[in-house]
């Protein structure tokens, strides 16, 4: 298998798939979107023709099959129901696993499950009398497809034209496998396989060359079959000038004039070799305006340097520098924007997420997206989905009731989630709302009482949305518990702790029989962090503002020991103390720390106190990783470089946490 | 021009009739610095850069061979002693001290702080002696040894000790 190639196809598929992904659930509420249809049909088909180029024959079988279904779909002779939907999905997820599975590396893919094969058989042959499976097959052989397009010389091919290409190809391979070689369509992939192992690809092929190569397989196959000649490699030599045959160094291309229409028309051309989770695609508008901005800054630089030599006024010096301190904006922005995605990336899954969580559940959901398009760091993107997949099988799971439930409770019986996003500021706001019954304050509060967390008077003490985040500490919510009352909640406290590594918040709120809302909140990017400058002595440390509640003089009045641990108090509450220098700057004895400073900050659901020498004050830092040697030394999330030039290091709360509780 | 070519031609063959014949044979360039009286050896393919010392900023909680992180142009490096990989004692700065910032990988580089950086030469490959006996943990980070000029010199043996390091 060539590695160049298949990484190419890799690229191509992965987009495919998770195009195929939110088709495939859209056509289930809207079967008769012709367009939709075709989409889905030619998703299959150029997987399978990629699959069939490189010989990976577990997912040809099942692409082939699922193009057929589509084919007859489209034809009316199949409906597509939830039951065809499920084996169908089924399939794609066989597909998905499998570009998965070659993404990581892997080259041998396991065998297909005969038995999904077979049911994917099965729905071809679905509403038709069981004759013969290459009679089956021939009832696609519509003659007016084969004239639509048996000879269309003009080179321009509409996207009809280009959909009846491929409807006469099936239908040319049904008819050529069965009146020639006698077998029935199973042995369809056989014949694409001969082609490829004739056409031989040998190394250093472009990404045109790829893409015509592929088309011209199909052609092949038609062509062959067309003049009832077996599928062989013996191709007739280029007649016409092809773009993408310009370039092959060997093998005589048999592509028509119409193959180069076909592929120039195809969609999605892999953009680089490298694998798709290590790459951003940019606007070259952004390049450009990238492009335009780093000019700018030469030119500030040649006037600081002619500033420099002739020692220009201090005016003429501050102009500059005030210049180059909006070019550096700007391109800190436009720079940032390249690696920004579209949130649509993430929710792109949860259509079928949620389909098959609702019928599996026998409940009826409505999944409404908003706001795809707000702009996101790639890395937030990746990092954010599996807090989201969560939180949307909450609400579908135990937000959202039964049919009859809502029906008695004079609701709709069909249920609805909405995944939102907006952008709020520096920050990004997703939510997810669902209309289900909504959360029961007391009985959270009952259950942390039982559960021993607390004891029944601080319990009526919390406010509603106190008792809310109680579901998100650990060991609150494990399954059992939590699905006997109203409640949501697998591992919410591994959501919430997911959500506060990337610096966010997330909030709930829930009116008990109308339905609850997750917020989300996460910085529009990870690289660049609000941070509170504290200080030892010389050495710079930066706390991420985000968990920094309040900041106050040290005062040993109002210290005292518990337990051996240091506490302060706080409007009534006791919050234990931890004296950064101990760890940072160790071996200094300190006789008073009078002088220092106490900052509050939240982690997760608790607070503590840490007692630093000097605050500094706000600064946006941007993160540097520490390297590799020392990125396993707990407490520290990075480091930057401060105004003058000097090193600060990055505190991670929860890991300095843990180095002075444990 | 072709005479001049010829001539340096013979200057090659004329070293290699020398005393020094392994002048013909494959050699390795490498950076050479001190360690106490020792003198050492690293490829300068490995090498990315040679650096003065600067403010170096102590990171609390990490390994006593590793003192701290410089800023390179914006990158944060890990500075290693490399005194106390090799086992000899922490000996302060001096003006002839230097950071030899070595690449791990495409994405990572490393400090290592040295007594002196002598000079650059071309060792041949010929005097290079793999180790015969392994003693101590210290010699994991040495890849061998070449007896050249009258000196010993050590060859560091990057990858395996910075990999140790982790």
């Amino acid at each position: 298998m060539d590695e160049d190639i298949l990484q190419d196809f890799l690229v191509e598929a992965t987009e495919l798939v998770d195009q195929l992904n939110e088709q495939l659930v859209d056509l289930e509420h809207s079967p008769d979107d012709r367009d939709l249809l075709n989409a889905v049909f030619r998703g299959f088909h150029t997987i399978k023709g990629g699959a069939g180029f490189l010989g990976i024959t577990p997912l040809i079988e099942v692409c082939h099959r699922a193009e057929n279904v589509f084919d007859k779909i489209r034809n009316g002779e199949v409906e597509y129901d939830a039951v065809t939907a499920d084996v169908i999905l089924r399939a794609f997820d066989i597909i998905s696993d499998a570009i998965v599975q070659l993404n990581d590396g892997q080259r041998d893919l396991p065998e297909n499950d005969p038995g999904l094969l077979s049911e994917l058989d099965a729905l071809t042959k679905k509403q038709h009398a069981p004759d013969v499976a290459a009679a089956d097959e021939n009832m696609t052989d519509e003659p007016k497809l084969q004239l639509a397009e048996g000879l269309d010389p003009d080179g321009e091919i509409t996207d009809d034209e280009f959909e009846a290409l491929l409807n006469q190809r099936d239908s040319l391979e049904g008819a050529g496998a069965a009146s020639e070689s006698s077998e029935a369509g199973d042995s369809t992939p056989k014949v694409e396989l001969t082609l490829d192992e004739g056409l031989d690809p040998d190394g250093e092929i472009s990404d045109d060359e790829f893409e015509a190569l592929l088309n011209q397989r199909d052609m092949l196959e038609m062509a062959a079959m067309d003049s009832e000649m077996p599928p062989e490699p013996e191709p007739k030599p280029v007649e016409e000038a092809i773009p993408a045959a310009v370039v092959p160094k060997k093998e005589p291309e048999p592509a028509p004039k119409k193959v180069a229409t076909k592929a120039e028309s195809s969609p999605a051309k892999a953009p680089s070799k490298n694998t798709a989770e290590s790459t951003v695609r940019v606007d070259t508008k952004r390049l450009d305006e990238i492009m335009n901005l780093v000019g700018e800054l030469v030119l500030v630089r040649n006037r600081l340097l002619t500033l420099r030599t002739t020692q220009g006024s201090s005016e003429d010096l501050s102009n500059a520098v005030a210049n180059l301190d909006h070019v550096t904006t700007d391109l800190q922005t436009s720079v940032m924007k390249t690696r920004m995605q579209p949130v649509k990336k993430v929710f792109g899954r949860f259509p079928r997420v949620v389909r098959d969580l609702a019928r599996k559940l026998g409940k009826e959901i409505d999944l409404e997206l908003r706001g795809e398009e707000t702009d996101l760091d790639k890395n937030l993107v990746e990092a954010l989905a599996d807090p989201l997949v969560h939180l949307v099988r909450n609400s579908v799971d135990h937000g959202i009731e039964m049919p009859e439930d809502r029906a008695q409770a004079g609701k709709p019986r069909k249920g609805t989630v909405i995944l939102a996003a907006e952008q709020e500021g520096d920050h990004i706001l997703l939510s997810i709302t669902d209309d289900g019954k909504g959360m029961d304050p007391d009985v959270l509060r009952q259950k942390a009482v039982e559960k021993g967390m607390m004891d029944e008077m601080t319990a009526n003490q919390l406010d509603d949305k106190s008792a809310f985040e109680l579901i998100m500490s650990a060991g609150f919510s494990t399954a059992d518990q939590i699905s006997d009352i109203s409640g949501r909640g697998v591992g919410m406290d591994v959501v919430k702790s997911m959500i506060t590594k990337l610096n966010g918040s997330i909030d709930i709120h829930s009116v008990l029989g109308e339905g609850t809302r997750m917020s989300i909140r996460v910085p529009l990017t990870l690289a660049i962090l609000p941070t509170l400058m504290v200080s030892f002595e010389e050495d710079n440390y930066a706390i991420p503002l985000t968990s920094v509640q309040e900041i106050f003089d040290f005062d040993p009045e109002k210290t005292n020991k518990i337990d051996g641990q240091m506490m302060v108090r706080l409007r009534d509450k006791s919050i234990p103390l931890y004296f950064l220098g101990e760890w940072l700057t160790p071996g200094q004895q300190k006789d008073s720390y009078a002088e220092d400073k106490v900052v509050i900050v939240s982690i997760g659901n608790q607070r503590v106190g840490l007692v630093v020498e000097q605050v500094n004050g706000q600064e946006e830092v941007v993160i540097k990783p520490l390297g590799m040697m020392l990125k396993k030394v707990p407490g520290y999330a990075g480091a930057t470089i401060t105004g003058n030039g000097s090193i600060a290091l990055i505190l991670d709360l929860p890991g300095v946490i843990h180095r002075f509780q444990y | 021009m072709d005479g001049q070519q010829e001539m340096s031609g013979n200057q090659l063959i004329d070293a290699g009739m020398d005393e020094d014949v392994s002048y013909l044979g494959p050699s390795a360039r490498c950076v050479l610095f001190t360690l106490e009286d020792e003198i050492y050896g690293i490829h300068v393919k490995k090498i990315r850069e040679v650096l003065r010392v600067g403010k170096i900023r102590e990171v609390a909680g990490t390994p006593a061979n590793v003192l701290g992180v410089i800023n390179v142009r914006g990158v944060i490096v890990t500075v290693v002693d490399t005194r106390i990989i090799y086992g000899m004692p922490p000996k302060p700065v001096t003006d002839l001290s230097r950071i030899i910032i070595v690449e791990i990988d495409d994405e990572n580089t490393v400090g290592m702080m040295v007594d002196f950086v002598m000079e650059v030469k071309d060792i041949p490959e010929s005097k290079f002696e793999a180790l015969s006996s392994t003693k101590e943990n210290a010699s994991r980070y040495i890849q061998g040894i070449a007896h050249y000029q009258d000196n010993v010199i050590i060859l560091v043996d990057v990858d395996n000790m910075l990999t140790q390091l982790e």
